[in-house]
């Protein structure tokens, strides 16, 4: 009880050609409880995109007894509709209809949900003044910014009042006030009872919005919880990043193994540890260019359970 | 907090189907003297190009001027190819570029609504272009004015939604925008040539003929003549059963693959 969403052991196989296939999600399974931010973390091609569209009826999963998505009670292969009318969802690419203006690409999709006229033009004054859009209402979309473009397609979302907002990486290529006023709206729909369903490849994003992630790669999962608890269970608090240093030179300190933990995969070296000062020790050993000691975060778990860096991916 | 059954119900078929048409409607709407224009005035440059130019050398078809044979079939070519640019290059950006479906298809609407719809907007612009084709017609009274001639938008529809499915199965199997000409040149325009349109296809070789006899929209010039001509056979039947049958079968066809592209 309680969840809005549950999805068991789901998986997605595309077929490429005749002969090939691609397992884009492998065996998935979690919760989503209501009123919450739920994140999918993962470099590109994790299936955090695929696990999504599973749910709002965009693709369909691998038919086998054990898989199963309930979605409000329904099924996305048998009840697209249903679950289709009380979720918004907002997609990776902005897909608004250039030729027409701010005003007629709300109004357009308000039939869609068979909205009366009335009742739509008050909702889409109510939603424009939400995003700050109130004085593009006439504008051609031609003539709106990136952030504009991404708040518009967020507005139409949510004309329906749904239930569910899904969003697939809702920044991405967004510049950093924008992305602070998009993070303080989802945080505001989220008080106001909204469940909310987001990728993202950005860890200070999950760790801002979410109360529970599910790290993926290659389609699986990788962990899963809440990014304060998974941080504090798995990573030291701090790392010191040594920038332009060769890892020889490390062995010629004196390192405590015991309290810091040097990390193998990265060029240039990483030393983790829960004890500040002990790392700032080794830090006065550098000048201040070469080196950087702050709190850990999701990418330094990422890369830890993963054994490599976000980055080979994008 | 728990819903009733009230929250989940999507839309009707109807209204589903009428947002879709809607969406085209004002889109297409936006711009209407670029996109009104057109339908206007090609018959104008054919005409005077055709049917004065060439029209000299002739002296009459099937008992009427060269003109008027010529004028009579040009609303259905001029349906014809508007729908199938709507549904090859139309469908293939909204597609591809413009990821309209994408969008449209996060909202309560199924592949089935999005296509149908599509379809019969198609359809509407064949009744619009072919009633602008009349318009001219009957202002530079290359036509005869009748009654029976403001059936010729309905005919325009059927032929749009004839030619939109059969469009949409060509552009279901295309990679590249580039491609589309192919099913214009290849298809399209031969049908516009041996349709009876310019000239009666009834002195050509039997086996040609034949072969003539699967195009759709022969058919739809058979009825249109027929309707200018207050000339009516039993022949009809088989004519308007092909339109129907055919867009049936090829709107059946061109859902299937379009949801195979969709929901890979």
């Amino acid at each position: 009880m309680g969840y809005l969403i549950t999805v068991k052991n789901v998986r997605k196989t595309y077929n490429i050609g005749s002969t090939k296939r691609f397992l884009a999600v492998d065996d998935l399974s979690f919760d989503v409880d209501k009123a919450s931010c739920f994140g999918f973390l993962g470099p590109n091609g994790a299936g955090k995109t695929t696990m999504m569209k599973m749910i709002y009826s965009r693709l369909e999963r691998d038919i086998e007894p054990a898989s199963m998505i309930n979605v409000f009670g329904f099924d996305p292969m048998k009840d697209p509709l249903k679950i289709k009318f009380a979720s918004g969802v907002v997609p990776q690419e902005d897909n608004l209809d250039e030729e027409i203006n701010v005003f007629q690409n709300l109004l357009i999709y308000s039939k869609f949900y068979g909205m009366h006229r009335r009742d739509a033009e008050k909702r889409i004054d109510e939603l424009l003044d939400f995003m700050e859009l109130s004085e593009k209402r006439k504008a051609d979309v031609r003539a709106l910014s990136g952030g504009m473009k991404r708040r518009l397609v967020m507005a139409r979302a949510l004309l329906h009042e749904p239930r569910l907002l899904i969003l697939d990486e809702p920044t991405t290529g967004l510049d950093p006030q924008v992305r602070h006023t998009i993070w303080k709206k989802l945080r505001d729909l989220k008080e106001k009872g909204l469940t909310i369903l987001l990728t993202t490849h950005y860890m200070d994003e999950a760790y801002q919005l979410c109360d529970n992630i599910i790290i993926m790669d290659k389609g699986k999962k990788i962990i899963e919880g809440s990014p304060k608890v998974l941080l504090k269970n798995n990573m030291e608090r701090y790392v010191l990043e040594l920038i332009k240093v060769e890892p020889s030179i490390l062995l010629k300190l004196k390192i405590d193994n015991t309290i810091i933990r040097e990390d193998n995969f990265h060029e240039p070296p990483h030393l983790y540890s829960n004890d500040f000062n002990a790392l700032r020790e080794v830090a006065d050993n550098f000048d201040d260019g070469e080196h950087y000691l702050r709190q850990t975060n999701l990418e330094d778990l990422f890369m830890k359970l993963t054994g490599k860096s976000l980055n080979e991916f994008q | 907090m728990s819903f009733n059954n009230l929250d989940y119900m999507p839309p009707s078929r109807i209204e589903r189907l009428y947002s879709v048409w809607y969406r085209h409607f004002k889109v297409y709407t936006k711009n209407i003297f670029s996109n009104g224009f057109p339908p206007f005035m090609e018959p104008l440059i054919f005409l005077a190009g055709m049917g004065l130019g060439l029209g000299g050398y002739i002296a009459e078809v099937d008992n009427m001027s060269y003109i008027e044979y010529l004028g009579i079939g040009l609303p259905l070519s001029s349906a014809m190819f508007t729908a199938a640019f709507e549904c090859t290059f139309g469908t293939f950006i909204r597609l591809e570029f413009s990821k309209t479906y994408d969008g449209m298809l996060t909202s309560p609407l199924s592949i089935e609504d999005l296509f149908i719809g599509e379809i019969i907007w198609a359809g509407t612009k064949g009744a619009f272009y072919s009633f602008a084709v009349l318009i001219v017609l009957l202002a530079c009274d290359v036509i005869p004015v009748s009654v029976s001639v403001i059936f010729i938008p309905v005919i325009g529809f059927i032929v749009g939604v004839m030619f939109a499915p059969l469009s949409l199965i060509f552009m279901s199997f295309v990679k590249t925008i580039n491609s589309l000409n192919f099913f214009i040149t290849g298809l399209i325009t031969p049908m516009f040539m041996f349709s009876g349109i310019i000239f009666p296809v009834t002195n050509l070789p039997k086996w040609i003929q034949y072969i003539i006899e699967l195009f759709p929209l022969v058919h739809a010039v058979n009825l249109e003549r027929a309707l200018c001509s207050n000339n009516y056979s039993s022949r009809l039947i088989w004519d308007l059963l092909y339109c129907i049958i055919f867009t049936l079968i090829a709107t059946y066809i061109s859902i299937r693959r379009i949801r195979k592209r969709l929901m890979k």
